[in-house]
C-alpha cells in the first residue's frame, strides 16, 4: 500500500470519526431536548465546534501519522541496509516514499468531483426539505452530512482510483 | 467518434537492460512516487508528455522507444 493510500485512509478514518461523534452527539442533544428542532442558532453552534475539532483534529493525526510513517521507514531501511547512522539516506528514502506528483493530482481532481456532486446533492435535498416545511434543523443537518459524506466519498474515490489506475482525457 | 488510443510501454525492458534498474530508482530519477512508475508500467495510468520525456531520457533513449500506441477496435 503506497503512502498516499495509508493517508488517504487515515483521512477517512478521521472524517468519519467526527461524523459519528457528531451524529450521536446531536442525537442524544435532541432526544434529551436540550436543542429543538427549530432552535437554528444551536444548531449552527454545535456544528461549528465539531468542524472546529474536525480539522484541529484532522491535524493532530495527519501529524502523527507522518511521524510514525517515518519511523516506519526508518526502521524498515535500516532493517534492509544493515547500517545504523545513515541518517541522510534514511531521509532521501522518506522524502521519495512521501512524494506527490502528477498522477496524484489527478486522481485528487477526479475524486473531488465525487465530492462535489455529493455536497450538490445535498445542498439541493437541503432546500427540498424546507419546501415540505421540515424545520430548519433538518437544512442544516442535511447540508452538515451530505459536506461529510462527500469528503468521505472522496477519500473512497481517491483509494479506488489508485487500485484500479486512471487514464488521462 | 474518435477511436479509443491505448498507451503502451517498454519500460520494464528498459529497467532490465540499465542493470535491472529498480522501480524507486526510476522514480526517483524522474521524480515521481514508484507508485506511478508502477502504474505506467501496467498500463493503469498514461503520463503526461512531460513524464514521458523525462522516462524516455532517464533511459537515453527516444521517447518513441519507451512508449507506443495501440488503436484500439481496429
Amino acid at each position: 500500500m503506497s503512502y498516499q493510500e495509508k493517508r488517504t485512509i487515515v483521512s477517512i478514518i478521521t472524517g468519519l470519526f467526527i461524523l459519528v461523534a457528531y451524529g450521536i452527539y446531536a442525537f442524544e442533544k435532541y432526544q434529551s431536548g436540550v436543542i429543538a428542532a427549530d432552535d437554528i442558532k444551536a444548531w449552527a453552534g454545535i456544528m461549528l465546534v465539531f468542524i472546529g475539532i474536525g480539522v484541529v483534529l484532522a491535524i493532530v493525526i495527519q501529524i502523527v501519522f507522518h511521524i510514525l510513517l517515518s519511523i516506519t521507514i526508518a526502521i524498515q531501511e535500516r532493517a534492509r541496509t544493515g547500517r545504523c547512522g545513515d541518517d541522510k539516506e534514511i531521509e532521501k528514502t522518506i522524502s521519495a516514499k512521501m512524494v506527490t506528483d502528477e498522477m496524484d493530482k489527478l486522481i485528487e481532481l477526479k475524486s473531488m468531483r465525487v465530492s462535489f456532486i455529493i455536497a450538490g446533492i445535498g445542498f439541493v435535498t437541503a432546500l427540498v426539505t424546507q419546501l415540505f416545511n421540515y424545520p430548519p434543523a433538518v437544512l442544516l443537518n442535511v447540508l452538515f452530512i451530505s459536506f461529510s459524506a462527500g469528503s468521505l466519498l472522496e477519500g473512497l474515490a481517491q483509494i479506488y482510483f489508485y487500485r484500479r489506475g486512471i487514464k488521462n482525457g | 467518434m474518435a477511436k479509443k488510443i491505448l498507451i503502451t510501454n517498454n519500460i520494464r525492458q528498459f529497467r532490465f537492460f540499465a542493470n535491472e534498474m529498480t522501480q524507486q530508482q526510476l522514480a526517483e530519477k524522474v521524480g515521481v512516487s514508484r507508485q506511478t512508475i508502477l502504474a505506467i508500467e501496467a498500463g493503469k495510468y498514461s503520463p503526461s508528455l512531460e513524464l514521458a520525456f523525462r522516462i524516455a531520457d532517464a533511459f537515453g533513449v527516444k521517447i518513441g522507444e519507451v512508449f507506443d500506441y495501440e488503436v484500439k477496435g481496429e
